[in-house]
């Protein structure tokens, strides 16, 4: 199903719109995607305060990370004693400041994913070759 | 469409401290990832196009020329400097380097055809040469006038529309999109799509392809690519901190290493659901095919008159100068100028010979002494012109070494001119064929292991001392060599970037090989065009004030254009300051003029055999001064031979010997076959010039000179064995072929192999000879005048000054110190050619103003004493204390006890005079009553300085550099002769092998590459009596290298070398500091302690610390067994007496 078709096909009709927008998660996630990629909505956890805090909670937490070698992304990752599956990639970017300061150094490269209906920021720090959750976004 | 994608925006290390890829594996990394075409975007120039070119073509990739240029706000009316703060947005950091450097946003230019090149060549000079000191913008009006043939992008994220959307300013982004678009043909400008891999980039990505859609553009996919690898990036940060002057993370602070050389996968992964930004990739790479039309000629308009053509011009100024320089004139060189005029014709070079005519014809109108040099001497009519003096008959030049008809390729004229006025022959060709029509060629600066030590350390923020310990005493080797120099070379043993805690400044700096850091200008070289040069290559302005191509020389010669080396020659001035001061003293007619004497006075090449050639041009150096003796010259041709013996390529294939045994008769002469013996009777038999291969191709396998120039090129450049092989194949069939042995035929191909990439070129060295006898003349005959010119004109030649005054004293010349009722600024002669005066130029201090002021109130009246003085020219304290200290106002003035004042007095009395002056005006006479404070007792009555030897020695070498008294080892000759040390003069009366101690300042220290590989130190050392040199080999060397390079002085222990096959040399078998110290036990110094004066030489180390060598002997001698004596201060030279200034 492509990105929008889910959106055009459901009835906008006055008799009114059934209770299940979707009909399987899978038919959901296009259109997720499409709104946490689109440009032009700024989600909340994106805000900033006057106070300068956010609504992202930011979390430094080790977690196992399953990866697909062959799709070069990963699969699910394990936090607490919960298992989360990820259903899509929704962004990936990478940071490496300060390489010459031992102390300050940070090499990481963040999956911004999505599953089990969050979208979480998950950070490969080449530095310790650990997996780290760094983020909840909404 | 397609999985492939181009990179339309790549910055190699031509972007000048802002790139990290070297454009080669640039190129080849693109051909291994597949790529059918590479553009080349760097900041603000196209230093790197040309070569870029040249790789993408070897690498058979299409090469796309761009540039990344800053182009003027686009998206706002009127300037953005009138809008109030809020309304602005911030300017990304300065990009470019040096005068071509530029803040703004960013624009992509790329070029679609050779239009569209010269067009970014124009856009880019007018951009820079606004102003020297103006940013160079491009004007959005100049984009519009010369985008033809120009693809624009609309920029990476210092692109005006990707900056506005990056602070929320859609509409400011679509302004600045239109308004650039409106600048291109339609269809030429695209939205530049970067993604920079951060959190945010999506965002900015999907709002530049809405902003796009809205206006109807195409998006293009780049990747704003830095470095090949994304583990390049650290290098990438070094040097844009060091080019900003920033410590890390520099002026960009780019947050991840994502701007390499990415796939095309990579790219398309990255530009998921947006392929037609890829596939744009592909349709503009094909739309930039562009060839550059390398390998044509583009030659400079001559003069020639109406009805007449270029070649009839030459052709009448040739048989007129044939008639001048023969007379009568031979058939041969009748012979000889038809035929090369005939090929000059068939090449087309005939503009090109008279645009060197016109030039050297000036030259001649206005008395600039120049000479041409170079394989330009090995033709007839560059002889018959005038251009060069040597006379290509007479010297068995050939025209086919200068100008081979089976190999068009640009010719080469190097005339070096009087440097003093070169200036006025710059002006004329500026003159003559317009400013926009000459350029100077640029040259391309890159890192040595120093450099790239220094950028390494300043970008981690070291403090500029830390700095200079890191480089100091780093050899001259590339950077990649460093690891390997700090292990290996003695004077590296204790060198601070061993410590583990600069482990990262190091592997950080020997990635620096080579890597160009900016663009510098060539010392002589101009291009000369008939179109306006602003369309072939790109101008801008030189950090010296030149208009300067982008080019280098290879670049423009490639290019096919017109490169001329007006190059400076300081003997040229030297020659013509000797001549013109002796015409002072014994008039005009006495003196002939030097470039047109008969070389065969005797007396001039015993001087020259006997070794005593300081200061003669090319003769002068340690190695020549040793083959001097070895040689015995006593005709031109000698001198010849002696200039091109001592080259790295003869001297590499150890030529000397087998001609000077031969010489001397040591060993017969011989050769392979009898044809070669005619060839080579000047050498001995020996094959020492490149001229000599084409004969002896000529003579024994019958080449024409083309196709054995021919031959000899392929002997020379980048040989394999499959092609030596062809090559010998050929020879030995062309000789079998007239009759020669096979046999004999193998030995002399074999001997012509082994010197072909030796040889000299003969003609270069016969256009030398011509100076080096003049010089040798005036050396001999006008000692005085010959020292003074050339003191006048350092830096120059192979020594410093101290050694040509030290020289001169030995030749009996008197030293007078400078004085202000005596000197002029420069170095003159005095006592009817017997004794030189210094001239106040070298004084430390000295300022142009009292320069000229000093000698024109002289000529009013003489200056009566110190108040006088100072009354008269205002001179400033520090000046005068020089002034005081070395000795230019002793013997002025008279005190109360009936005797001129002290320099201790004088200083007293400076400060007080100066005062009176400051407050009263114009002091009056009887600032005379001032009483001089007390000070200390005159150390040397007799002198009227008051100063002992010892401190007016120091002072001498501190403020002036020289040593006007005597040698400062002359003040330890006791405790010397009782060290057993044998003096330079007596060296050549000892037997061979004797074993001596010998003590010399160190003058120069050589380490050149040797054939076995090994490191060898030359030493070149002074002492009282006159030069000597030593060899240090390398097991003695890794000893004693650090010794060598932290002192000046030094005591040699060593066998002597005494032979007529070898020379006079001692080989070290060690090496101890020597230092002079006086009673007080302060150091007496060896060389220049303080800047020159503003005339004076800025080279020779002036000013540099002597402590640091001071202390470290001082723990050599704790530690080891280095000398040091105290001299007695009140006591007089052994040697020589001192001189007191003449008033």
């Amino acid at each position: 199903m492509g990105r929008n078709t889910a959106i055009k096909r459901y009835d906008t009709s006055p008799s009114g719109q059934p209770i299940e927008l979707f009909e399987t998660k899978h038919a959901r996630l296009p259109v997720v995607m499409e709104l946490l990629r689109s440009p032009w909505i700024v989600r909340a956890s994106d805000l900033v305060s006057a106070d300068g805090t956010s609504a992202t909670k930011r979390a430094e937490q080790s977690v196992a990370v399953s990866w697909d070698a062959e799709r070069q992304y990963p699969t699910s990752f394990t936090r607490g004693n919960l298992r989360y599956r990820i259903d899509a990639v929704v962004q990936i970017w990478a940071t490496d400041r300060a390489w010459w300061d031992p102390r300050q150094r940070v090499s990481r490269r963040y999956w911004r994913v999505l599953a089990r209906g969050g979208v979480y920021d998950l950070a490969y720090d080449r530095e310790t070759r650990e997996w780290v959750l760094v983020g909840i976004q909404d | 469409m397609s999985s492939g994608f181009v990179h339309l925006h790549t910055h190699s290390n031509f972007s000048f401290m802002d790139g990290a890829c070297p454009l080669e594996a640039m190129v080849t990394r693109a051909a291994e990832l597949g790529m059918p075409a590479l553009a080349l975007t760097d900041h603000q120039g196209l230093s790197g196009a040309i070569r870029f070119y040249q790789a993408c073509k070897k690498a058979d990739i299409a090469p796309v020329l761009g540039v990344e240029v800053v182009v003027e706000t686009a998206g706002l009316l009127g300037e953005e400097a009138d809008l109030p703060p809020d309304s602005r947005l911030i300017l990304p950091a300065r990009v470019g380097f040096g005068r071509a450097s530029a803040v703004g946003f960013h624009l992509t230019l790329l070029a679609k055809d050779f239009a569209g090149y010269r067009n970014l060549c124009r856009l880019l000079s007018r951009a820079h040469l606004r102003g020297p000191d103006i940013d160079s913008v491009v004007s959005l009006t100049d984009l519009a006038h010369f985008s033809e043939g120009v693809i624009g992008l609309s920029g990476c994220g210092n692109g005006e529309a990707a900056r506005a959307l990056a602070a929320g300013r859609p509409g400011r982004a679509r302004t600045a999109l239109q308004r650039l678009s409106s600048c291109f043909a339609p269809g030429d400008f695209y939205v530049e799509l970067v993604h920079p891999m951060t959190a945010d980039g999506p965002r900015l990505v999907a709002g530049l392809v809405k902003a796009a859609e809205d206006l109807a553009l195409p998006v293009v996919a780049t990747n704003n690519v830095h470095y090949l690898r994304a583990k390049d990036m650290r290098l990438h940060d070094v040097l844009a901190s060091a080019g900003a002057r920033m410590s890390l993370p520099g002026p960009y602070d780019r947050p991840n290493a994502e701007l390499y050389l990415k796939s095309p996968t990579e790219m398309r992964q990255l530009f998921e659901g947006c392929d037609r930004a890829c596939d744009a990739t592909l349709e503009i790479a094909a739309r930039c095919r562009m060839e550059l039309p390398l390998g044509e000629f583009h030659f400079p308009s001559a003069d020639v008159p109406l009805g007449e053509t270029p070649y009839s011009v030459l052709a009448k100024e040739a048989w007129r100068g044939l008639e001048r320089r023969y007379a009568p004139m031979t058939p041969e060189a009748i012979r000889r100028l038809q035929h090369e005029l005939a090929l000059i014709d068939q090449m087309g070079f005939p503009e090109y010979f008279l645009v060197v005519k016109e030039i050297v014809d000036f030259a001649k109108r206005s008395g600039i002494r120049f000479s041409g040099r170079g394989s330009a001497g090995d033709s007839i009519v560059s002889y018959a012109l005038g251009i060069t003096d040597a006379d290509p008959i007479r010297h068995d030049l050939l025209f086919e070494r200068f100008l081979n008809p089976e190999r068009r390729q640009m010719p080469d004229i190097d005339v070096d001119f009087d440097s003093a006025r070169r200036d006025e022959v710059i002006d004329f060709i500026y003159k003559r064929f317009g400013h926009e029509h000459v350029a100077m060629v640029a040259t391309v600066q890159t890192t040595t292991a120093r450099s790239a030590v220094r950028v390494a350390a300043r970008s981690f923020g070291m403090p500029i001392k830390e700095v200079n310990s890191l480089s100091r005493h780093l050899p001259w080797v590339s950077a990649r060599r460093i690891r390997e120099v700090l292990e290996s070379y003695p004077e590296c043993r204790d060198h601070p970037l061993k410590n583990p805690k600069y482990a990262q400044v190091l592997e950080i700096a020997e990635q620096f090989d080579a890597t160009p850091t900016h663009l510098g200008t060539h010392l002589g070289g101009f291009i000369i065009t008939k179109e306006p040069i602003a369309s072939w290559t790109p101008l801008q302005w030189a950090a010296k004030g030149v208009v300067v191509s982008q080019y280098d020389k290879d670049d423009v010669e490639a290019l096919g254009l017109v490169k001329m080396d007006i190059l400076g020659l300081r003997m040229h001035s030297a020659i013509s300051t000797a001549v013109e001061l002796a015409r002072a003293r014994v008039g005009e007619a006495a003196v002939p003029e030097p470039f047109e004497l008969t070389p065969d006075d005797p007396v001039v090449y015993d001087m020259v055999a006997r070794a005593d050639t300081v200061g003669m041009f090319q003769l002068e150096s340690s190695g020549q001064r040793n083959l001097s003796t070895r040689l015995k010259s006593s005709r031109f041709e000698d001198i010849i031979a002696q200039i091109s013996l001592f080259r790295p390529g003869p001297l590499e294939a150890e030529m000397i010997t087998p001609f000077i045994r031969r010489r001397h008769g040591i060993e017969p002469v011989t050769v392979p076959h009898e044809a070669m013996r005619d060839c080579l009777k000047d050498t001995y038999g020996v094959i020492v010039y490149q001229e000599q291969v084409l004969l002896v191709s000529k003579a024994v396998a019958g080449f024409t000179l083309a196709e054995a120039d021919s031959l000899r090129r392929a002997m020379t450049k980048g040989r394999s064995r499959e092609e030596m092989e062809r090559i010998r194949g050929h020879f030995l069939e062309r000789s079998l072929a007239r009759g020669v042995d096979s046999e004999v035929a193998a030995e002399v191909f074999r001997q012509l192999e082994g010197f072909a990439a030796y040889g000299f070129n003969k003609a270069h060295a016969a256009c030398f000879a011509v100076v080096s006898y003049a010089s040798a003349w005036l050396r001999t005959y006008f000692p005085a005048e010959f020292a003074a010119a050339i003191l006048n004109h350092e830096p120059m030649g192979f020594y410093s000054s101290r050694l040509i005054v030290n020289d001169a004293r030995r030749h009996g010349i008197t030293i007078y110190a400078p004085h202000v009722n005596a000197s002029e600024a420069r170095y003159t002669v005095e006592d009817d050619g017997r004794a030189i005066r210094v001239g106040l130029k070298d004084v430390h201090a000295m300022t142009t103003r009292l320069l000229d002021t000093i000698p024109r109130e002289r000529e009013v009246r003489p200056f009566r004493d110190l108040a006088d003085f100072l009354r008269r020219t205002r001179a400033e304290s520090p000046a005068c204390e020089s002034l005081i200290r070395i000795g230019a106002l002793d013997g002025l003035g008279i005190t109360e006890e009936g005797r001129p004042p002290t320099r201790d007095e004088q200083l007293v009395l400076l400060p007080e005079l100066k005062a009176v002056l400051a407050r009263e005006g114009v002091a009056g006479d009887d600032t005379l009553c001032l009483a001089p404070a007390p000070t200390r007792a005159p150390e040397d009555a007799t002198h009227p300085s008051g100063w002992s030897p010892v401190r007016r020695l120091s002072a001498e070498l501190e403020l002036v550099g020289l040593s006007l008294t005597d040698h400062p080892l002359a003040l330890a000759t006791e405790d010397l002769e009782a060290r057993g040390v044998t003096w330079a003069a007596k060296l050549r009366d000892l037997p061979d092998r004797s074993k001596v101690r010998v003590v010399g300042v160190r003058e120069r220290a050589q380490t050149p590459r040797t054939r076995s590989g090994k490191r060898t130190c030359f030493l070149t050392l002074e002492d009282p009596t006159g030069l000597l040199d030593a060899v240090v080999f390398e097991d003695v060397l890794n000893r004693v290298g650090d010794v060598i390079v932290k002192h000046r002085a030094y005591l040699i222990d060593g066998t002597l070398q005494n032979n007529p096959e070898r020379g006079l040399a001692i080989v070290a078998d060690n090496v101890q500091p020597y230092v002079v110290r006086t009673s007080a036990g302060t150091p007496v110094r060896m060389r220049r302690g303080v800047a020159s004066g503003p005339m004076g030489p800025a080279l020779g180390g002036a000013g540099a610390p002597e402590e640091a060598s001071w202390e470290d002997a001082e723990t050599y001698m704790t530690e080891a067994s280095g000398f040091s004596v105290a001299v007695d201060e009140s006591a007089s030279y052994k040697r020589g007496t001192s001189r007191p200034a003449k008033s």
